[in-house]
């Protein structure tokens, strides 16, 4: 063993720096690619401005947050159709994907105090909604 | 008995800041005597906390609904397990919850740091007391569990019965008890850096606590994935979350420190590093604490919001601030005492698997705080989903599933090239023939192949390793395999225990790459008829309804047919909660080795017509088999005892024991 400390020679300072710098460029350019991906990330926006933002392009998802109009919701088979408002303008939301259980209980509660969020593509006219999840009623109180 | 908890904390909180100043003093002016006695007001300080818990604790079972509190997170139908949970069911509850345990953890380190380390638990005493006030002063300020009502109501709110849950009974303290167990080897490490101790005395004296912390958050973590797929009902186990990244970022940067402590107790490497990582690891610790309180993002796991996150940031900065100044103050004490020899040696094998955590946990990070970095720098909101983790999390786990199998084969300090291709042969043709076995069975998933072949490579790797333990004590002691191979697991349990456990991540990894295969159905069906998913017929015959205290359950009758045979009857439900006035699915679920048939009702309508989803997940079942596995093997790490922890290896042996330097 060896009691001295190693000195850092140059070449090996140079060695670590590179070293270091390619792990560096590697993870940079992994992290990326992923965010990229198709469906990785997706805008966040309420109603007015999914229609001022226009059709989805990309592989870019819009993400859409508003509060069920009372009335509107139709279940046909799977699919189901309801519009969504943020207070000045609203939108259809189209899904096949199943509702959450919060949605229904919220809706049963009182079909005006739903408030979603849908993740998907909108053509300028509909929104094509993947997912759909529902805010948690005042009662709801979760935890880690 | 509610009365008591205002004035308990109060009293806790007197007592943190006196043991703060005597901790102190004593680190100061070197007196073990004032340490002492600020020791003695840790403990007080922990009985006032516990008051303040039984207090609480009283309050829920007697259902006293003039505290605030209670009102919100029980209700007289209740079951008193689940009054229990409701301890830390709720944000100020499960502050109290963390204090408590902090306090409890800080008096049994102290208590029983030996004399000879009085100078380390003095700094430790300082940080912990310090952390505990934060706490304390929340509890007394924006997080009062003790808060009452002016006119209580008759009932209260109850807990949410997705809360309702055995899973969800143990799942919280786990992660909470590996969150806070942190605080040790951090407070350690501190005091290390502070009082200029920067020997490995502050991670040996600690490595049972950060193994404890580890565990528990490994099998806390584990238990929410299996919550979330008994209970959720979208057929899965992980989403990304925010919050579950947030129980996720610790356990990377300790597990990656769990790693990287054994090159400094055997090459006296890494210092820098292995500080660096546990302070992060607790920093991430709280930060994953304010994230579920702060309300800055949505997810199923968030308390309801309120001002208590803005209190943490300060905290956090405080925390991340101080603690990075000590290491740049301490820097060159910390230079290694060796270097890297060569790039095929252990030492470079450990250093790789701590760079991918590190990496593993950035990606993490990145992909979690994005959004807010995002909306508060150009005021778009963006989320970050599932598909941008899987596509950075899967080539980094593959990596570490290799690193895992290569790890045990090459020696420290160095090795020549020709004996580390001799020591691959086995592992690589074993993998090889596993990739172009199922190359052939017709899978084209290339994760899934990679991740198969490589963990056959890492599980032969593993098997030499115990088949060369064993053998040696076949020829020097006559033993059989079984006695052999016991022997060898239990003579050296830190590095045989580890192996264990890594035989457990490897099926969990089996596990994880299944869910390239997955299959998916949902169809809207009418008593009498059926629908197919996978290879499987469900044959719905109707629902039935009936009602308890606490709900109306509406269960579903499916025979599920494989080839014409009946193979089970699954009875999927959805419920509705009176308390709670909530809908509640509850998944039905066929479990076995080879695939899950995982089954949810996801509407009823009166007249008998369900809407069902149907998943068919292969190899789910060796995810809770390698947790199980990775638990046996926590527990042979844990049952070391003192003696073989300081055993002195290879590249030590003319050296004195890390331990007994002082």
């Amino acid at each position: 063993m060896d009691q001295t400390r190693p000195q850092t020679s140059p070449k090996r300072r140079a060695k670590f720096i590179v070293g270091a710098a390619v792990l560096v460029l590697a993870l940079v350019g992994l992290v990326g690619w992923a965010m990229n991906r198709s469906g990785a990330t997706s805008f966040y926006l309420d109603v007015s401005e999914l229609q001022a933002q226009g059709p989805t392009a990309g592989t870019q998802d819009y993400r859409v947050g508003g509060n069920v109009v009372a009335d509107s919701l139709h279940r046909d088979g799977l699919t189901t159709t309801f519009d969504i408002s943020d207070g000045s303008s609203s939108v259809t939301i189209v899904t096949d994907e199943t509702l959450p259980d919060a949605f229904w209980t919220a809706y049963d509660n009182d079909p005006g105090s739903v408030e979603i969020v849908a993740q998907g593509r909108y053509d300028g006219e509909r929104f094509a909604a993947t997912q759909v999840l529902a805010k948690c009623p005042s009662k709801f109180k979760a935890k880690v | 008995m509610a009365g008591l908890g205002h004035p308990a904390l109060i009293a806790a909180l007197l007592f943190a800041a006196l043991a703060l100043g005597l901790c102190l003093a004593g680190a100061l002016r070197k007196r073990s005597d004032i340490t002492e006695a600020g020791v003695r007001a840790v403990v007080a300080s922990f009985a006032f906390v516990v008051v303040a818990v039984l207090s609480l604790l009283t309050a829920l079972f007697a259902r006293d609904f003039s505290l605030e509190y209670v009102a919100n997170y029980t209700s007289e139908s209740l079951p008193a397990v689940y009054t229990l949970t409701s301890l830390w069911g709720g944000m100020e509850g499960s502050l109290l919850f963390w204090t408590l345990l902090l306090t409890g953890f800080s008096t049994a380190a102290l208590i029983r740091a030996p004399a000879q380390r009085a100078g380390l638990a003095a700094w430790a005493g300082v940080v912990l007391t310090g952390v505990a006030i934060f706490f304390l002063a929340l509890l007394l300020g924006p997080a009062d569990p003790f808060t009452t009502l002016a006119s209580p109501p008759p009932d209260g709110s109850g807990l949410n019965p997705l809360l309702q849950s055995p899973g969800m009974v143990i799942h919280p303290p786990l992660l909470y008890t590996g969150f806070v167990g942190f605080s040790i080897p951090f407070a350690f490490a501190v005091a290390a850096l502070a009082s200029g101790r920067l020997d490995e005395a502050w991670f040996v004296s600690t490595r049972r606590w950060t193994l404890f912390a580890w565990s528990a958050l490994s099998v806390g973590i584990v238990l929410g994935g299996a919550w979330a797929y008994t209970e959720l009902g979208w057929g899965g186990y992980w989403a990304w979350d925010p919050v579950e990244n947030a129980s996720f970022l610790p356990w990377l940067t300790a597990t990656a420190f769990l790693h990287s402590v054994v090159v400094q107790e055997k090459r006296r490497m890494l210092k820098v590093w292995n500080v660096s990582l546990i302070l992060l690891t607790y920093v991430l610790a709280v930060f994953g604490t304010f994230l579920t309180r702060s309300g800055i993002l949505s997810s199923i796991h968030t308390f309801t919001e309120g001002d208590t996150g803005k209190w943490f940031l300060p905290f956090l900065a405080a925390m991340l601030l101080g603690s990075f100044a000590l290491v740049a103050w301490r820097l060159d004490s910390l230079r290694s005492e060796n270097r890297l020899d060569s790039l095929v040696s252990r030492e470079s094998a450990f250093l790789g698997n701590n760079l991918l955590f590190v990496a593993a946990a950035f990606t993490v990070l990145w992909g979690t705080i994005y959004p807010i970095v995002n909306e508060a720098l150009t005021g778009v909101r963006v989320s970050v989903g599932p598909a941008f983790f899987n596509s950075v999390f899967v080539p980094i786990g593959l990596a570490l599933v290799a690193l895992t199998g290569i790890g045990p084969l090459i020696s420290w300090r160095r090795m020549s090239k020709g004996s580390f291709w001799r020591v691959l042969r086995g592992p690589v043709s074993a993998g090889g023939l596993v990739a172009i076995g199922l190359g052939l069975a017709g899978i084209r998933s290339v994760g899934a192949l990679l991740a198969f072949s490589l963990c056959a490579f890492t599980a032969v790797s593993l098997a030499g390793e115990f088949a060369r333990g064993g053998r040696v004590y076949r020829t020097r002691e006559g033993l059989g395999w079984p006695a052999a191979l016991r022997r060898t697991l239990l003579r050296n349990r830190r590095r045989y225990g580890g192996y264990v456990v890594h035989v457990g991540i490897l099926l969990i990894v089996i596990g994880f790459a299944g869910a390239a295969f997955r299959t998916e159905r949902q169809q809207e069906i009418r008593p009498g008829d059926t629908m197919e998913v996978g290879a499987y017929t469900l044959a719905y015959e109707g629902s039935t309804r009936s009602e308890t205290e606490e709900k109306q359950v509406n269960a579903a009758r499916v025979e599920v047919l494989r080839d014409g045979q009946a193979v089970a009857t699954l009875r999927p439900q959805r419920n509705f909660h009176f308390a709670q006035q909530q809908t509640q699915s509850e998944v039905a679920i066929r479990s076995t080795p080879v695939e899950d048939l995982y089954v949810v009702m996801t509407s009823l309508d009166a007249d008998g017509t369900a809407v069902l989803r149907a998943f068919v997940n292969p190899l789910t079942w060796w995810i809770w088999m390698g947790a199980a596995v990775m638990a046996a093997g926590i527990a042979v790490l844990l049952s070391e005892t003192k003696g073989s922890a300081v055993r002195v290896t290879a590249p030590q042996r003319r050296r004195e024991p890390a331990v007994a330097t002082r």
